[in-house]
């Protein structure tokens, strides 16, 4: 008689329990906008969760991150690259309550950015369609400093196969443009934390990064780049206005690498970047997407912010490799570097 | 006999092509650890004290190599790397800031497997002046 009272409840249970918590965890599904207040730094991204059949799938900033969820609890641990090149974990446990996250995250693993324990919170991403698309440009020219409320730095990226063998195969460091005073370009120039300027002409916007000491020209006549014009580290790039956001769309890129702020780039690819400015005319945005089905089966996202502030200078950038060469030489390298020539770009 | 010869070199020939294989995945993370990202561990800091015997002053790393006396009174020479010059000389971290025959006291994260490496955190001088390498992200 308890034995059948056991089974019985066991039976409720297992078809009782999935169900009351499928019913509940459903409601994590979808596009999350993620924040995190650090001493320093507000870092935001895109939390996409999805259901399968084995679980869940969770993705930050294009990136994949584990997730764990039971009821309206979640863990969500995603990775992360600081400034010298140390990843670590980040993980944020927390609750949903009323359609809306909030928690508690931590810095897992060592780091050279100590980040202490602080608040995380999420709402669904509100995508405005705009009502009215007319280009209503406004002032973005002038000096910008970079603020601290960027992306989550994710580091782990959903590579394809292509883009996974091409990072078996990439040594960091010695095939790191940046090293050999090559600058690494687009993506990772335009969120830099260096100072960058914009200067406006009649058809065109010019940015001046102090990083590399390297120019680019945004089309906004819609031009397209000369047939002869061979690709390039900052692209070819057309921005048009929506209202007033400034999109960029760059192409006609050289490949280049993921590695300090980079991403993996392949001729085939496609950067987009969508600029905003705040009321008052202080505060720019960015995000940036980097479309390269070659090598990202889910597009990686960037975000920076600026502020325009009248003591902003650009240091001049130049570099020397000699450095570099030295060191190598002195660790017996040489030949090394020099049999990896055709792995390099 | 030639026969059987040829027969256990075949037998050797598999567990050798197998080793060797080995040898080849081995090569790689062995490279990878001289990469920069790879070649500090964020574990481990030291602080140092040392003379500088040479000043690397230029992108895209500023370097200064110091020797330092060991616990065995030998002098052993390591390699201090910092930030890009413009980070640095923004907060007044100039060429002439550290200089040739300077007695500095360095702190950073170690180079990995041994290496004589420091990643800069900070550098204080005799006079009590502290350099402090922090870029932000």
């Amino acid at each position: 008689m308890i034995a059948k009272t056991v089974c019985k409840l066991c039976l409720t249970c297992l078809f009782a329990l999935p169900v009351s918590n499928m019913a509940a965890e459903a409601d994590f599904a979808g596009r999350w906008m993620v924040s995190l207040q650090d001493q320093k730094r507000t870092l935001v991204g895109l939390l996409e969760l999805e259901r399968s059949e084995d679980g869940w799938t969770a993705y930050l900033e294009g990136g994949p991150a584990q997730v764990e969820i039971d009821g309206n609890h979640i863990v969500v641990i995603a990775d992360s690259r600081d400034v010298r090149g140390f990843v670590f974990d980040r993980k944020l446990v927390g609750l949903l309550e009323n359609d809306a996250m909030s928690g508690t995250y931590q810095q897992v693993g060592s780091a050279a950015q100590k980040e202490a324990p602080g608040p995380w919170h999420a709402e669904r991403e509100v995508v405005v369609a705009a009502v009215d698309t007319t280009p209503k440009p406004v002032d973005i020219t002038g000096m910008w400093t970079a603020t601290q409320e960027l992306d989550f730095r994710k580091y782990t990226m959903a590579l394809t196969p292509a883009g996974k063998e091409w990072l078996e195969n990439y040594l960091p460091y010695y095939d790191q443009p940046d090293v050999r005073c090559t600058s690494i370009g687009l993506p990772a120039i335009a969120t830099y934390s260096f100072p960058f300027e914009i200067i406006g002409s009649e058809n065109r916007l010019t940015m001046i990064y102090e990083y590399s000491s390297k120019v680019r020209r945004i089309w906004l006549d819609g031009r397209q780049a000369n047939k002869f014009m061979p690709p390039s580290r900052m692209g070819h790039s057309n921005g048009r206005w929506e209202g007033s956001t400034l999109i960029i769309d760059t192409t006609l890129l050289d490949k280049t690498v993921r590695d300090f702020r980079g991403e993996l780039i392949s001729e085939n690819a496609r950067i987009e970047e969508r600029y905003s400015l705040s009321e008052d005319g202080n505060t720019l945005s960015a995000v940036l997407t980097v479309f390269d089905p070659d090598n990202y089966a889910r597009p990686p996202v960037r975000r920076r912010r600026w502020v325009r502030k009248a003591d902003t200078e650009i240091f001049p950038y130049t570099c020397d490799p000699d450095s570099f060469y030295l060191t190598m030489y002195e660790d017996g390298e040489m030949d090394m570097y020099i049999e990896r020539t055709d792995q390099r770009f | 006999m030639r026969q059987a010869g040829y027969i256990d070199r075949a037998r050797f020939a598999a567990p050798l092509l197998l080793a060797m294989t080995f040898c080849i995945f081995l090569t790689r993370p062995a490279l990878s650890h001289h990469s920069f990202t790879a070649e500090f561990t964020a574990e481990k800091t030291a602080t140092l004290t040392g003379t500088v015997t040479q000043v690397w002053f230029r992108n895209p790393h500023v370097r200064y190599l110091f020797a330092v006396t060991n616990a065995e009174g030998d002098e052993e020479i390591w390699d201090a790397r910092g930030s890009p010059v413009v980070w640095l000389a923004r907060k007044g971290w100039t060429k002439t800031s550290i200089k040739v025959g300077d007695v500095v006291e360095i702190y950073g994260f170690l180079g990995r497997d041994g290496r004589k490496m420091l990643s800069i955190m900070t550098v204080t001088l005799e006079d009590g002046t502290v350099f402090v390498d922090r870029v932000p992200e």
